[in-house]
């Protein structure tokens, strides 16, 4: 662990001695040695399931494929961001990729933490960089309010959840995860059963996030900067998602009843964001509630609690990562040229930039979920889980699949079909940065159809 | 047992109620004032711990159009009626003087014809006219008074002399072709139609039995504005400074350098300041009318040389023209058409007191001082008068009230308007150059460069012919009536 966690913290020396012809090629090719690194995490050799142990930072087959999907996103948030920070001074360059690779580090040890305290800590840390990454490297006026949102969601659901650590270090006398899981039920009085449950899940519920609770992510989403994006979509989201899967151990009794609201929420918002997605004129908002509906229904899989459906739940989050991330990068190319992210402006893009078109094309089948991409596997399972658990969910899940696979081809034949806008036929050619960073994102996809049993988790 | 102190108490009670009573509209006041401050603090409310001034614009917008006039709002008001959802594009529309003092829209006479002798100008007044016909229907504004144009379908009447007869009849058939209800007169019918006019060196009249006369330019743009600004369209009070473009150099087939711009903001000066704001935006609209020319050079255009692609200009300049306001108690009647004689003079009835509203066109070489908008009287004595008395007698007893002068945006290269996208500067579109008939064919020039934009191509009026080609391979299309 040691091994990627110094290089990761002395890559902020590096952006700051760099020089400035050299600062982001060397960064980039820094953090690609460590994403490659990071690939050794994806072997689970140890029977128990922890491996790199150590008393504070564990790999277990849960949090080694987030982990890996993290170090690898730093190198595509490096490369994304190249161009637009192009025209500020040096300093704010340096500033920035240091917020990043600050963002990459909490990010490591939250996935990593065997204590429930450092996980927490680094939980909050995360939110630092991206809000600054979000109020101060935004687009437009409405960063400070996205920021806002972002900001006060998370912490007013995140100071219970201390508190409810603390109780549970009082109770028990270790949050150590390692310990915590081979505990019985844990004695709560049961005049708190409720109030417990909901304090330990409602963190993790608005950071993934649940459906009522949402608001904060069309904004943060369409008001951050591509890398901002990015590690919101890909990664800060599944932190959630990973915090639920582990809380959910310790809370095992009460979950049968105190989570039927949470899943019905869940259900609602799986069609109700896939619904919103198809009125959207702003792209990156089109993308925001897209990455919503998927997550919601994540949610609802942790929260039945079936090997299936925690399997599912983490190839979804992995699969979605992957290909949200994937489809902030592809407006962002557009608005690089055109400055503008409305659906309505941005059209008939395929025959300018033919190939660029493919990246489209793959990327909105991947958010389709097309066989044999594991955003398929993972939609599956989980929506077999679900059927499991009780079968009207079909209704919802049915539906829901079908207004996501409508909205997908929708913003693919808006952008890239239909008659070329007079003010978009001189553009400038798509890079080879620009074509590296679609590939790079769509091929570990690609590979996962090979060997999925990377990312199922525990319960294989 | 009654207790006293038990009456006494509700007597106290009743006293302080009644005494309450006078100090409750303060307290609702106070409560009112309470609760604004409450939905200022809570999130939703537009408070923000920054001091900026309000009236900069946003700092991003999709389409920014340059130029608050009728053109402008016409604009503005077609996009945000043809996106499909609500909040499709942001639009901005930034005007530099929102009292409107140079504005040729407001100084215009007002008048709208379909006599054209290009087929593009009679459809866009056609359509236009239309328009105007059902204003209610399409800027009518919900729990607002209903929009009055005062349009006086009076018609206007061509004078034509023998020289140039031919070309009023060749007019006059295209006119028929288009749908334009013109019909033509001869002298004694001229005469016979309205006594009040001296037919000498007339050999054919042509006039309008519908859909022509005149209306009031104020009442449009306001119009358009209070509908385009309730469908979200955002106005700015700012003055046009700069561009922040970026540049692409390629060789066209021929091995040519073309320089291509295309511009990444738009920088708005606040009037009467130093503040500024750059306007990122994804499409520029220049409907700056006849300040567009100026507008254009702030992009280098004219720095080309002239007979390449890039060198192509925009050829529209301010050219001052003055209205007078007469008073004649025994001038012609209420039925007076919208007069144009060959010599170049006009005149039309200005509501119903014996006013009426007259002007010419000077010629070429004595074109007035573009610097200011002060009028010249001797004009009026020495071009105007003559004239006007000439083809009406009772003209020769009249007195000016008023005048004023106002700047047409004068295409100096075939005084037609210039609709359509630049061949060089990828994301600016024009809607200027119409060189005094703008006014009347704002709707539906509107109309069409709101489909330009958004749905790539002409869709009701085909406009190709009024694009930037025709200045790029030197072909005027000249119109052949214009006053």
């Amino acid at each position: 662990m040691l091994k990627i966690l110094i290089p990761t913290l002395l890559l902020i020396p590096t952006s700051w001695l760099a020089k400035a012809k050299w600062l982001w090629p060397t960064t980039l090719l820094h953090s690609f040695i460590m994403t490659l690194f990071s690939l050794a995490w994806l072997k689970n050799t140890s029977e128990t399931n922890w491996s790199t142990l150590n008393p504070y930072i564990a790999t277990d087959p849960l949090s080694s494929p987030l982990l890996t999907l993290t170090c690898w996103l730093l190198p595509l948030m490096i490369l994304a961001s190249q161009d637009h920070l192009a025209q500020d001074p040096l300093v704010r360059q340096r500033i920035y990729i240091t917020l990043l690779v600050t963002l990459q580090l909490s990010l490591i040890m939250a996935f990593a933490a065997t204590e429930l305290t450092m996980f927490y800590v680094m939980f909050e840390t995360t939110l630092i960089p991206t809000l600054i990454l979000i109020t101060r490297w935004g687009n437009q006026m409405e960063r400070l309010n996205a920021g806002t949102y972002f900001l006060f969601y998370t912490l007013a659901t995140s100071l219970p959840l201390l508190i409810t650590l603390l109780a549970l270090q009082n109770k028990t006398g270790t949050l150590s995860l390692l310990i915590i899981q081979l505990l019985g039920p844990i004695p709560i009085s049961p005049s708190v059963n409720i109030i417990w449950w909901t304090t330990s899940l409602l963190a993790f519920l608005v950071k993934m996030p649940l459906y009522g609770v949402h608001l904060w992510l069309p904004k943060a989403h369409v008001e951050a900067p591509i890398a901002g994006s990015m590690s919101l979509a890909a990664v800060l989201l599944k932190l959630g998602g990973y915090g639920m899967m582990r809380m959910m151990l310790i809370l095992s009794p009460l979950a049968k009843e105190l989570c039927y609201p949470f899943i019905i929420l869940a259900l609602w918002g799986v069609l109700m964001t896939s619904s919103i997605c198809l009125r959207q004129t702003d792209l990156k908002s089109l993308i925001a509630y897209s990455s919503v509906s998927h997550m919601v229904l994540v949610a609802a899989a942790i929260l039945i609690q079936t090997p299936w459906g925690l399997t599912g739940a983490l190839i979804l989050m992995i699969a979605h990562g992957l290909t949200s991330s994937a489809l902030f990068c592809l407006p962002n190319t557009n608005y690089e040229r055109t400055h503008s992210r409305t659906m309505i402006l941005t059209r008939g893009s395929q025959m300018i930039l033919p190939l660029m078109a493919t990246w489209w094309l793959i990327t909105c089948l991947a958010n389709l979920a097309l066989p044999p991409l594991p955003n398929l596997m993972g939609e599956l399972i989980i929506i077999s889980a679900l059927l499991g658990w009780s079968t009207w969910t079909i209704i919802f899940t049915g539906a829901g699949a079908l207004i996501t696979r409508t909205y997908s081809l929708y913003m693919y034949l808006m952008t890239q079909r239909g008659p070329v806008p007079n003010h978009m036929i001189s553009m400038n050619p798509s890079t080879s940065r620009e074509h590296l960073l679609l590939t790079l994102h769509l091929l570990p996809l690609l590979l996962l159809v090979f060997k999925p049993t990377t990312i199922w988790g525990s319960a294989y | 047992m009654e207790c006293p102190e038990g009456v006494l108490l509700l007597l106290s009670f009743t006293a302080i109620f009644f005494s309450c009573e006078h100090t409750v509209p303060e307290l609702e006041a106070q409560l009112a004032a309470m609760r604004k401050k409450a939905a200022d603090a809570l999130p939703g409310s537009s408070w923000s711990p920054f001091d900026i001034n309000p009236n900069l614009p946003p700092e991003r917008a999709d389409i920014v159009i340059i130029g608050g006039g009728v053109m402008g709002w016409s604009i503005a008001y077609w996009l945000k009626q043809k996106e499909r959802v609500r909040e499709g594009v942001k639009v901005i529309v930034v005007e530099r003087d929102l009292t409107y003092s140079q504005a040729s829209t407001v100084l215009s006479a007002g008048g709208i014809r379909q006599q054209f002798s290009l087929p593009e100008n009679i459809h866009l007044s056609l359509a236009s006219a239309d328009f105007m016909r059902n204003i209610n229907e399409h800027l009518g504004v919900l729990n607002e008074d209903p929009v009055d144009l005062q349009f006086n379908q009076s018609g206007y009447l061509f004078l034509a002399s023998e020289e140039v007869a031919h070309i009023m009849e060749e007019n006059y058939s295209t006119q028929r072709q288009v749908g334009a209800k013109v019909t033509l007169l001869s002298p004694t019918q001229l005469k016979e139609k309205f006594p009040w006019i001296n037919t000498d060196g007339v050999a054919l009249a042509s006039y309008g039995l519908e859909n022509e006369g005149w209306f009031d330019p104020w009442s449009l743009l306001n119009a358009f504005r209070r509908k385009a600004m309730s469908m979200g369209v955002i106005q700015c009070c700012g003055e046009v400074t700069d561009f922040k473009y970026t540049v692409s150099m390629m060789t066209s087939p021929g091995g040519d350098p073309v320089v291509y711009k295309r511009i990444n903001s738009v920088k708005v000066q606040m009037p009467k300041g130093l503040e500024y704001q750059m306007v990122e935006c994804a499409i520029v609209v220049n409907a700056a009318g006849a300040f567009s020319g100026k507008l254009a050079e702030m992009l280098g255009i004219s720095s080309n040389p002239k007979d390449t692609i890039a060198g192509t200009p925009v050829p529209v300049e301010p050219r001052k023209r003055y209205i007078y306001v007469v008073h004649c108690p025994d001038g012609p009647g209420l039925d007076t058409p919208f007069l144009i004689d060959y010599s170049g003079m006009y005149f039309r009835r200005e509501g119903l007191g014996g006013n009426y509203i007259t002007g010419a066109s000077p010629k070429e070489a004595d074109e007035p001082d573009t610097s200011n908008l002060e009028v010249d009287h001797q004009f009026f004595e020495d071009s105007v008068w003559p004239r006007l008395a000439y083809r009406v007698p009772a003209f020769e007893k009249l007195k000016v009230t008023s005048a004023w002068a106002g700047f047409y945006d004068y295409n100096t290269f075939d005084q037609n308007g210039i609709i359509g996208d630049h061949p060089v500067i990828n994301n600016m579109y024009f809607a200027t150059g119409f060189s005094g008939h703008g006014l009347q064919q704002s709707p539906a020039a509107g109309r069409a460069v709101a489909e330009l934009i958004l749905d790539g191509n002409f869709k009701t009026l085909d406009m190709r012919g009024l694009g930037f080609r025709r200045i790029m391979a030197q072909e005027p299309i000249l119109e052949r009536n214009i006053l």
